[in-house]
């Protein structure tokens, strides 16, 4: 009993932090979203900075206030941070439609193809951490069931069987959702975030034969670094080095703190 | 006895050795036992006339004496003397050693022109000795020959050692004996009338005097001219090469010259830093042969010094590409190319993207070109391309770019975009145009889809140069800015502490949870064994106290019995019934049992197996 009140006593306050820091910056999304609809997109976009720069939202960050933040982007004119900041909103909430209809838009404007797999397309549906938390709850009631009903008498084959399968299904669901989210591929992924199209080179040098360009905007695999040269992939055709200036990691420095 | 035979002729013919060495030591300690008297200087010169820019090599010899004393610099006006070195050579012929020494200086010419070089004074042993005045003609090189049309060799070399004038050029060390120059470059080019934007093949090549081998290379290839675009050279072949009898080192570069601009263009030299070893000066009283067979063949007083070899100027007359016939399609390229092209994904989803991709294969400046013209583009919403080059080549002057089209179908398409690109051809002197064909495929567009924003439209027009402007001035359709917030982690809830120590929880639970039903489990079968042992025990207490009826206590006995195990006593259960119906629904169950029958019956149940 006394378990169950730690639990709750702990759970209340997971909750009232949430709720404290979304009414802390509510009323500067307020003020924000007034600038954004009102056509002042720069200052919309500083006080969404603001806001996300929170020493609150370092670990936890909202994908809402990433696309407004890329909302703010276009308006200005940059399209490429806008496709970085989409790309955000959409590792934080891959489910979050206005983000992905302005990511695609704002990707065919820049001549990027939009490749998705098929569990891209099925992360746009149901979120990765419903995989991964309603197969961890599943998985662990099966083991629970399981135990319980293979200690009891009279033993009843049907069900056994029936936990079982719910613990491969659960587990199972868990490993597909944790291997296969976003924010896992994300830590070695960045975007092409110069204006100008950088050249690949065969080696980490100006003056080392350029190998082709990437567009900007585009997601790259970071495959190595080395000090200010960074090796990349944009595709199967086009691995290289540019310098790390020209891309952006899709993980904001502090989600990695 | 054959072996006791052949140690004495051995012995024999080795026997000789002993006595000359003994005589060659003690001709050795005995002073002045060699060509006493027999002194002799003289002073020579490599070449009695080189060219302005060259050296010389004086060598003074002296014979007939132990030791002598040179001076460092020999002044003439117009002229740098200056020693590099010393060797000495011992013979003995009849018994009779004589050593001859030779001391080596370079002749740097500072100006054209007739010089002396005066008397030398030596002190020997035998005491001063002078040579013969000696004279010596430098040529104006400006006028000189050359050797090959192509080669210009003029080696400016500021750091050697004593000399003032670095940027004088040179060409040859005092050390080489038949002459020849110490490096020198030589340039070639394919051609030296080309069109703007053509790439032209250019040979470098630079020759080092292989008797000097320590040369290292501290620069890259410089071509000291403007409005030339110079491509990145790559490492040098090496090779041996004699000119003149003279084995050379060659360092070959190839790159790729081009120019912008029409009109003439000099250059005046490409130059190559290096770095060189010379032999230096050998201290007055060393030995320098014997110096260096005590070091094992290095020269223990080398010099390194930086060295820059240039080429003979180069002329260069670039033509401007005709106006006439310039197809509007061409972009800059100029070369000789071919053209090729494939759709990627002939049937995207509706609404994907399908990916044209344009090759251009040849030789030619892929660097500047332009991507090539999409044609009949109705329904479709093109994009700049993405490029890419495969070179076959180390310059970069061969090989096939693609240029990657993002094309999305506005319309039910069953072809895509043609293609056209245009270049100029420097071997036939005229424009071509390459095309290609619409490739089927089969595309159609979102069904349903949000309308194309205004940046699309801004940006569905190819670019030339195939590099895409990401700036967008974007007006942004119904994007509206959201006003919910919801918190997420950046991590997964696998990658995270809590999901780890919720799922050991987990774990531990189901642990727990499997102990607890064991135990229940156990407790409940210790539980039923228990109250049994209690009932037997209740039962036998009432049937010895008397205090049952008849049928009652038959009840008693036969619950006793079932206790006890039913299918081991069947017959005595069987027996119990009919005597408990036979009083329970007749007469005298409600009497208490006689004394006797009890006995009976408590006899029977205690003789009664019981269950393990």
């Amino acid at each position: 009993m006394m378990r169950m009140r730690s639990f709750l006593y702990l759970l209340f306050i997971g909750f009232s932090f949430s709720a404290s820091l979304r009414a802390a910056v509510s009323d500067d999304l307020f003020t924000a979203n007034q600038s954004l609809s009102t056509g002042h997109p720069a200052e919309a976009l500083a006080a969404y900075q603001s806001m996300l720069d929170s020493p609150d939202l370092s670990k936890f960050s909202s994908p809402e206030l990433w696309y407004n933040r890329g909302l703010a982007e276009e308006r200005s004119g940059d399209a490429i941070k806008a496709s970085l900041s989409y790309r955000r909103a959409l590792l934080l909430d891959p489910t979050l439609l206005p983000a992905q209809t302005r990511l695609s838009s704002l990707l065919a404007s820049l001549g990027i193809p939009a490749s998705k797999n098929w569990t891209d397309r099925l992360f746009l549906m149901l979120h990765p951490d419903l995989f991964i938390l309603g197969g961890a709850i599943l998985g662990w009631l099966g083991v629970l069931l399981f135990v319980f009903f293979i200690l009891s008498t009279p033993r009843r084959p049907g069900l056994i069987v029936l936990t079982l399968l719910a613990v491969i299904l659960g587990h199972g669901l868990t490993l597909f959702g944790a291997w296969n989210d976003p924010r896992r591929l994300a830590t070695d992924e960045a975007v092409v975030t110069v204006r100008n199209a950088p050249t690949l080179r065969e080696t980490p040098a100006d003056s080392s034969k350029a190998d082709g360009t990437l567009a900007p905007g585009s997601l790259v695999t970071i495959l190595s670094r080395n000090g200010a040269w960074w090796k990349v992939s944009g595709g199967a055709a086009s691995t290289g080095w540019i310098p790390s200036t020209a891309i952006t990691p899709l993980l904001p420095a502090a989600a990695g703190s | 006895m054959i072996g006791k035979l052949v140690r004495p002729m051995q012995l024999l013919k080795t026997a000789w050795i002993l006595p000359i060495a003994l005589l060659i030591f003690l001709s050795a300690l005995v002073p002045n036992s060699h060509g006493a008297g027999a002194v002799s200087v003289r002073a020579e010169l490599s070449r009695p006339e080189i060219n302005a820019g060259e050296a010389a090599e004086l060598q003074i010899n002296v014979s007939g004496a132990d030791g002598a004393k040179v001076p460092q610099e020999i002044a003439v006006e117009g002229l740098q003397i200056r020693l590099t070195g010393q060797s000495t050579q011992v013979q003995m012929v009849n018994f009779k050693v004589t050593s001859s020494a030779v001391y080596s200086y370079i002749v740097m010419p500072q100006r054209a022109g007739k010089f002396t070089i005066p008397s030398i004074s030596v002190q020997t042993d035998q005491g001063t000795m002078q040579t013969r005045p000696l004279t010596f003609s430098v040529v104006d090189s400006s006028g000189a020959g050359q050797p090959s049309s192509a080669a210009a060799p003029s080696f400016p070399q500021p750091g050697m050692p004593g000399f003032s004038q670095p940027s004088r050029a040179v060409r040859q060390r005092s050390d080489s004996p038949n002459g020849g120059q110490l490096a020198f470059g030589e340039i070639t080019c394919s051609k030296k009338t080309f069109y703007a934007g053509e790439m032209i093949p250019v040979e470098i090549r630079y020759y080092f005097n292989a008797n000097y081998p320590g040369v290292r290379v501290t620069s890259n290839v410089d071509f000291g001219s403007e409005g030339l675009l110079v491509e990145r050279t790559p490492d040098p072949k090496q090779s041996q090469e004699d000119r003149d009898g003279i084995p050379y080192l060659v360092l070959t570069y190839h790159t790729l010259l081009s120019a912008v601009k029409p009109g003439p263009i000099d250059i005046p030299f490409v130059k190559l830093q290096t770095q060189v070893q010379l032999p230096g000066a050998v201290p007055p009283g060393f030995d320098a042969q014997l110096i260096q067979q005590m070091m094992g063949g290095q020269n223990p007083f080398v010099q390194t010094r930086d060295l820059t070899v240039k080429t003979a100027p180069l002329h260069l007359e670039v033509l401007p590409l005709p106006k006439e016939g310039k197809p509007a399609s061409f972009a800059g390229a100029v070369g000789q190319f071919d053209i090729d092209a494939m759709v990627a994904n002939p049937k995207p989803a509706p609404g994907d993207p399908a990916m044209l991709t344009i090759k251009i294969g040849g030789k030619g400046n892929f660097k500047a070109m332009g991507a090539p013209v999409l044609t009949e583009t109705d329904g479709w919403r093109t994009y700049p391309p993405a490029d890419k080059f495969d070179s076959s080549d180390a310059l970069s002057y061969e090989g096939v770019k693609s240029f990657d089209f993002t094309l999305i179908a506005q319309e039910q398409k069953t072809n895509s975009p043609g293609s056209e690109f245009s270049y100029f051809d420097p071997v036939a002197e005229k424009y071509v145009t390459l095309a290609t064909k619409p490739l089927p495929l089969k595309a159609s567009p979102a069904s349903g889809a949000a309308s194309p924003t205004p940046i699309a439209a801004a940006q569905s027009t190819p670019q030339q140069g195939g590099k895409p402007s990401p700036t967008v001035t974007a007006k942004v359709g119904e994007g509206e800015p959201l006003s919910t917030m919801t918190l997420h982690s950046w991590k997964t809830p696998a990658q995270r502490s809590e999901f780890l120590i919720a799922s050991l929880g987990m774990l531990l639970a189901s642990v727990s949870l499997a102990g607890i039903l064991q135990f229940r489990r156990y407790q409940t079968q210790q539980g039923s064994a228990s109250s049994r042992r209690r009932r037997l025990a209740s039962l036998w207490s009432s049937l010895n106290s008397e205090s049952l009826d008849a049928a009652a206590s038959y009840d008693a006995a036969l619950e006793y019995v079932e206790l006890l195990g039913a299918s081991e006593n069947e017959a005595e259960l069987a027996a119990l019934t009919a005597r408990r119906d036979a009083l329970k629904y007749g007469v005298g169950g409600s009497v208490m049992l006689a004394g006797e029958e009890r006995a009976r019956l408590i006899e029977t149940l205690r003789k009664l197996p019981h269950k393990a």
